[in-house]
């Protein structure tokens, strides 16, 4: 498990920032999948995935994230990713996903994509 | 005038340390999702320890997490519940085998787009690698992925 870690805070009074710490990977993927999973069934429909304290994202964690950003749209909310970790980025070029989740420098960067894709 | 030809000694020194810094691996992993940081760890170690820059030694360790899932998820472990990781040093490149026991399962034969949500672990290895190839054999899947060591550039 080792340093996984996750907390989430409402700001603003509808945007919810689900912050995500330490290695993300199969091991871990599933607590991950629920607690989005929670918040979309929870009512949350501003969603700002915080990957920022992010040190290793797997393919698996990857594929949480496409799914839980169709699930949001299909509900009518929008959820967008920050991440400023140039490693995690470069990874995502490398087969052409950054226009599948687009990975947002910082929080204004991402709040500016809620407000539009909203 | 020949000396000038020859690469700058300070540059031979660190091509030196880097190939006495790395030691061949050859580890047995229990196939359970909590060994992956330990797989991870093993390939950036002997990565920093071959002089893989930072980019490219985190590709290797992401390529080769991806394989090591992928035993872990749809292979078998041999009798004792492992799986096999190995890095060697061949040349300029590090190349990493992972085995496991169990008869190839292809991935879906649909063409899937890139948004689905799994699927995606081969894109990933042959991106992130110079060189990926699948061994099926009846009786194990191995997994092999070569990447170059970028050539050092030396310090102006």
């Amino acid at each position: 498990m080792g340093n996984f870690q996750m907390s989430d805070d409402l700001l603003g009074g509808d945007v919810r920032v689900l912050r995500v710490a330490g290695d993300v990977d199969f091991d871990v993927a599933p607590q991950f999948k629920r607690r989005i999973s929670g918040l979309i069934e929870a009512g949350d429909r501003q969603l700002v995935v915080d990957l920022s304290a992010v040190e290793f994202i797997d393919s698996t964690a990857i594929g949480v994230l496409v799914g839980a950003i169709r699930r949001m749209r299909a509900a009518g909310g929008s959820l967008v990713v920050v991440c400023d970790n140039e490693d995690v980025q470069a990874i995502f070029e490398a087969v052409g996903l950054e226009n599948v989740i687009p990975l947002h420098h910082s929080h204004q960067d991402a709040f500016a994509a809620l407000a539009v894709t909203a | 005038m020949r000396s000038l030809r020859l690469p700058s000694p300070p540059e031979q020194a660190d091509r030196a340390a880097v190939a006495e810094g790395f030691e061949p691996v050859d580890l047995r992993l229990p196939a359970r999702p909590a060994e992956l940081k330990r797989a991870r760890d093993c390939v950036a170690t002997a990565a920093a320890d071959f002089g893989f820059a930072r980019k490219a030694a985190y590709e290797l360790v992401f390529a080769v997490n991806e394989a090591v899932t992928n035993a872990i998820k749809h292979g078998s472990p041999d009798q004792d519940g492992t799986i096999r990781l190995s890095i060697d040093a061949e040349d300029d490149s590090l190349v990493c085998s992972i085995q496991d026991a169990g008869p190839f399962i292809p991935p879906s034969k649909k063409h899937e787009p890139v948004s689905v949500e799994s699927g995606r672990g081969f894109a990933f290895m042959s991106a992130l690698t110079d060189e990926f190839e699948l061994l099926v054999r009846p009786a194990a899947t191995v997994v092999r992925l070569r990447k170059l060591r970028p050539a050092l550039v030396p310090s102006a």
